[in-house]
C-alpha cells in the first residue's frame, strides 16, 4: 500500500514539472498520477512509429528521447530532443487524428512515465476549470515547442462542456451571475451609485446649489420612502404604494403582451411578403413618428373607460418598435438560409418556422427590450393625462398636492421596476436564442 | 439522344446525376440595360463526375449554378439532369429540390439548430424521415465523416473547417443525384483547404455523386476533378475543357506528380488570360 503510495508520489512529483501540469491542485495531480505507469526503455530503443495508434502520452522522466515528427504534420522543426519533464505523445488528445504523427526513440536508457489519454480525457472532465487550463496548455505546448500549426494542434473537447437541452439555459444565467460576482463589475457599479447619491446629498441638502436647493434632499426622500407613517402618505409600509406598483406593471404587462402579440406577427408578415409590405409600410411609417402625447385627445374619445384608453396609448408605441425591429429582422436573413432550405425541400410554411421566424429572433428581441422601455415610458405620459392609480398618476397628483418627495420616490420607483421588467426580457432572450449567446460567448473569450 | 447521355460512365460507375447544358443564355436586364451574363453555353457532366468550373471572380459561374439549383431564370437554352428538363426556354426557372444541393459560398448552415438538426433538416422537411430516424440517420453520417462529438455543438461553435464538412453531410442526408459547391473553401486557410480537399474526396469515394464544383483555384480544380471547364469572363462560357487523366483515388502526392504539373502548363495560360480579361474589364467598369 505504501509502496503504491510513493510511486505515485514520485510520479505526481514528475508530472509537477511538466509544462501542461503545472497549475494543477495538489489533489489532481495525485489523481492523474494514480494513472500512470513508469516504464523503462533500453537505449535506441522506439517508443512507437508514425502511425501507430495513439493512445497515451508519455512524460520523460530521465533520460533522452528523440522525437522526429512525419512531413505531414507542417511542423517548422520537426526534429526535437525531449529531455526530464517533457510531455509527447499527445497525439492522444487530438481531434483529428488517433495515429501518431511522429517516430519517438530513446537516445539514452530511459525513464517514462506513460498515461492513458482517455483515461485522462475523463479524469479532466470530472473538473471542468482546471480541465480546460490543462487542454489549453497542451494546445500552446504543441505549437510552441513542436511547432506544429493550429489546425493540427486541434484537441479533443472535454465532453464536460457540452451539456444538452433546457438545463443550459438556467445554468448559463447562474454561471454568468456568479463570474458578474466574481469580477470587479459589482464593485464599481455600487461605487457609480454611491458617487451619484453622494453628489444628490451634497448638492441639496450641504452646498444648497441653485436650482438644486429647490430638490427634495436624499435625506428627506429616504425617511418618507422608509417611514411607517410618512408626512405625505406614501412609503414601503403604506398598501397605496404597492397598490400603485401593481397597476402600472398589470398596464404595462397587458400593453406589452398586446404589443408583442400583434407586433410581431405583423413585423413578419412585412418583412416576408413584399406586396404587404408596399400597401401597410408607408401608413406605418407615418403614423409612428407621431409622439404618444399626440394622441392621447384621441385616445379618450375613442375609449370610454380611461382604463383601456391608458392601456392604449401604452400599447402603441410598443407596438410600432416591435413591429419595425421584427421587420428589419426578417430583411436582415441571409438569402442563402432560404435559398438552403428550399434546396433541402422545405415548403413555404417550413421555411417561415425554420428560417424565418429563428433567424428574425436577434432583432425581435431587440425589439422587445425596445418596446418595454417605451411602454414604461408612454404609460407615464398616459397615467398623468388620465387614470387614478399608477406610479405616473403618484408622480403627477404629488406635483399638484406640493409633495416633492413623494415625486422622487414615483420616480425611483418607476426606474427600479423598469430596470427589472428590461433585464426579464432580456433573460428570456438569452434563454430562447442559445445559439446566439454561445456563439458571442465564443467570441468573446 | 438523352439515353446516350445518361450511360454510366466506367470511370464512376454512377447512373445518376448526368448535367446537359444545353446552349444556355442568360441576360440579366437592370434598368434596360441588357447584361450578358451567360452566352450559349453547352456543357455535358456526366454522372458521378466531378466537374470543376474555373474562371476569374465574377464571370457568370455562380449564374450556372444558380440555374441548376433554380435559384434564377435563364433567358434560353435549356438544362437536363438525366434527360428530364430542369428548365429551358418555356419553363425558365426549375424548381428547387433535394435532387440537387447547394453548399454555399459563405457556408448556409441555421445558426439556430444544432449541427445535428442541421443535418437532419432535409428528411424531415420532405417528411421522408420520422424524427428519431432522421437523427439516427444524421448521427451515423456525421460519425462517418469524422464529426462524431460536435453533433450538440452549434454551428458557431466549430471551427469554419468543420462548418462545411457538416453542410456538405447536410446535403448528402438527401441522396442527391447532384452536389452544387459555390467555392466552399474560399474563406479557408491553405492548410485548412488541403485538408478539405481530402475529406471531399473520401466523402465523394464513398457517396459518388455528381459534383458541380466551382472555383477560382486552377490547382484546386485539377486536383479535385475529372474534368475541368475553364470559363471565358463575363458573358460565360467554356474556353478549354480539360479531362483530368490522372487516376482517382488521388490523394496529396498528386499535386507533387509530373503529369499535375504538365496539366497545370497546359491550362495556366487559358485562365491566366481569362483573369486578365476580367482585371481589365473592371478597370473600364471602375
Amino acid at each position: 500500500m505504501s509502496g503504491e503510495h510513493q510511486v505515485v508520489e514520485s510520479i505526481a512529483a514528475i508530472l509537477r514539472q511538466a509544462m501542461p501540469f503545472q497549475v494543477l491542485s495538489e489533489e489532481m495531480l495525485q489523481k492523474i498520477a494514480a494513472l500512470g505507469r513508469r516504464v523503462s526503455f533500453g537505449k535506441d530503443a522506439p517508443v512507437y512509429d508514425v502511425g501507430d495508434k495513439a493512445d497515451d502520452i508519455y512524460v520523460v522522466v530521465r533520460g533522452t528521447v528523440e522525437h522526429a515528427l512525419e512531413p505531414g504534420a507542417h511542423a517548422q522543426r520537426p526534429v526535437v530532443m525531449l529531455g526530464a519533464g517533457s510531455v509527447f505523445g499527445w497525439a492522444a488528445l487530438l481531434d483529428k487524428y488517433q495515429h501518431r504523427l511522429a517516430r519517438a526513440v530513446c537516445r539514452q536508457p530511459t525513464e517514462i512515465v506513460r498515461i492513458n489519454g482517455d483515461e485522462l480525457l475523463r479524469l479532466l472532465e470530472s473538473e471542468p476549470e482546471a480541465g480546460n487550463v490543462v487542454m489549453s496548455r497542451f494546445a500552446t505546448m504543441i505549437t510552441r515547442d513542436y511547432t506544429v500549426p493550429d489546425l493540427i494542434a486541434q484537441l479533443r473537447q472535454l465532453h464536460a462542456r457540452k451539456r444538452g437541452g433546457n438545463v443550459q439555459g438556467i445554468n448559463l444565467t447562474a454561471y454568468r451571475l456568479l463570474q458578474w460576482s466574481k469580477s470587479p463589475r459589482p464593485y464599481l457599479m455600487l461605487i457609480g451609485f454611491a458617487l451619484f447619491l453622494g453628489f444628490w446629498y451634497l448638492s441639496v441638502e450641504v452646498w444648497k446649489l441653485p436650482r438644486f436647493r429647490e430638490m427634495p434632499g436624499l435625506i428627506e426622500v429616504v425617511k418618507e420612502w422608509l417611514s411607517p407613517n410618512p408626512t405625505y402618505g406614501l412609503s414601503i409600509y403604506t398598501a397605496e404604494y404597492y397598490q400603485h406598483i401593481g397597476v402600472s406593471i398589470w398596464r404595462v404587462a397587458q400593453a406589452f403582451f398586446l404589443a408583442t402579440v400583434l407586433g410581431v406577427p405583423f413585423g413578419l408578415f412585412l418583412g416576408w411578403s413584399k406586396k404587404f409590405k408596399e400597401y401597410v409600410f408607408p401608413v406605418f411609417e407615418t403614423l409612428r413618428p407621431i409622439p404618444i402625447l399626440a394622441w392621447v385627445p384621441l385616445a379618450i374619445v375613442m375609449f370610454i373607460a380611461t382604463e383601456s384608453a391608458v392601456i392604449y396609448l401604452t400599447f402603441l408605441a410598443s407596438f410600432f418598435a416591435t413591429a419595425l425591429n421584427t421587420m428589419l429582422g426578417v430583411e436582415s436573413i441571409d438569402e442563402s438560409y432560404v435559398r438552403a432550405a428550399n434546396c433541402l425541400g422545405a415548403s413555404k410554411s417550413q421555411v417561415f418556422r425554420h428560417v424565418i421566424v429563428p433567424g428574425a429572433l436577434p432583432f425581435i428581441f431587440t425589439g422587445l427590450q425596445i418596446s418595454i422601455g417605451v411602454s414604461w415610458f408612454s404609460l407615464v405620459a398616459a397615467e398623468m393625462v388620465s387614470g387614478q392609480y399608477g406610479l405616473g398618476y403618484v408622480i403627477n397628483t404629488s406635483y399638484t398636492m406640493v409633495r416633492y418627495p413623494t415625486i422622487v420616490i414615483g420616480m425611483i420607483t418607476l426606474g427600479a421596476v423598469g430596470y427589472v421588467t428590461s433585464a426579464m426580457v432580456r433573460v428570456a432572450g438569452d434563454y430562447l436564442m442559445q445559439w446566439r449567446t454561445r456563439e458571442l460567448a465564443l467570441g468573446g473569450q | 439522344m438523352s439515353a446516350a447521355r445518361v450511360a454510366p460512365r466506367s470511370q464512376t460507375g454512377t447512373t445518376r446525376g448526368a448535367i446537359v447544358i444545353d446552349d444556355v443564355v442568360k441576360i440579366y436586364d437592370p434598368d434596360g440595360a441588357a447584361v450578358m451574363a451567360v452566352d450559349h453555353c453547352s456543357l455535358d457532366i456526366e454522372a458521378g463526375e466531378i466537374c470543376m468550373i474555373v474562371g476569374p471572380s465574377g464571370c457568370g459561374k455562380t449564374t450556372l449554378l444558380n440555374a441548376i439549383a433554380g435559384f434564377h431564370e435563364i433567358t434560353s437554352g435549356r438544362i437536363l439532369l438525366d434527360g428530364e428538363v430542369l428548365c429551358s426556354s418555356e419553363k425558365p426557372k426549375a424548381d428547387p429540390g433535394s435532387d440537387r444541393i447547394v453548399v454555399f459560398q459563405n457556408g448556409a448552415l441555421f445558426p439556430w439548430k444544432t449541427n445535428l438538426d442541421n443535418v437532419a433538416f432535409g428528411p424531415l422537411m420532405q417528411g421522408e424521415l420520422n424524427k428519431s430516424d432522421a437523427l439516427e440517420k444524421a448521427r451515423g453520417m456525421m460519425a462517418d465523416a469524422g464529426l462524431a462529438g460536435v453533433e450538440h455543438n452549434f454551428p458557431g461553435e466549430v471551427s469554419s473547417g468543420m462548418r462545411r464538412r457538416v453542410e456538405i453531410v447536410r446535403a448528402l442526408m438527401n441522396e442527391p443525384k447532384v452536389l452544387l459547391l459555390d467555392e466552399p473553401y474560399r474563406a479557408l486557410d491553405s492548410l485548412t483547404k488541403s485538408v478539405m480537399h481530402e475529406a471531399l474526396l473520401e466523402i465523394y469515394y464513398k457517396n459518388k455523386v455528381t459534383i458541380f464544383f466551382i472555383t477560382h483555384d486552377l490547382e484546386e480544380a485539377i486536383f479535385l476533378g475529372h474534368k475541368v471547364a475553364i470559363m471565358t469572363t463575363r458573358p460565360c462560357k467554356p474556353k478549354k475543357i480539360l479531362e483530368v487523366d490522372i487516376p482517382h483515388p488521388r490523394d496529396y502526392g498528386v499535386l507533387t506528380s509530373k503529369r499535375f504539373r504538365e496539366l497545370m502548363e497546359e491550362t495556366n495560360d487559358a485562365v491566366h488570360e481569362e483573369a486578365l480579361k476580367a482585371f481589365a474589364a473592371g478597370e473600364k467598369e471602375g
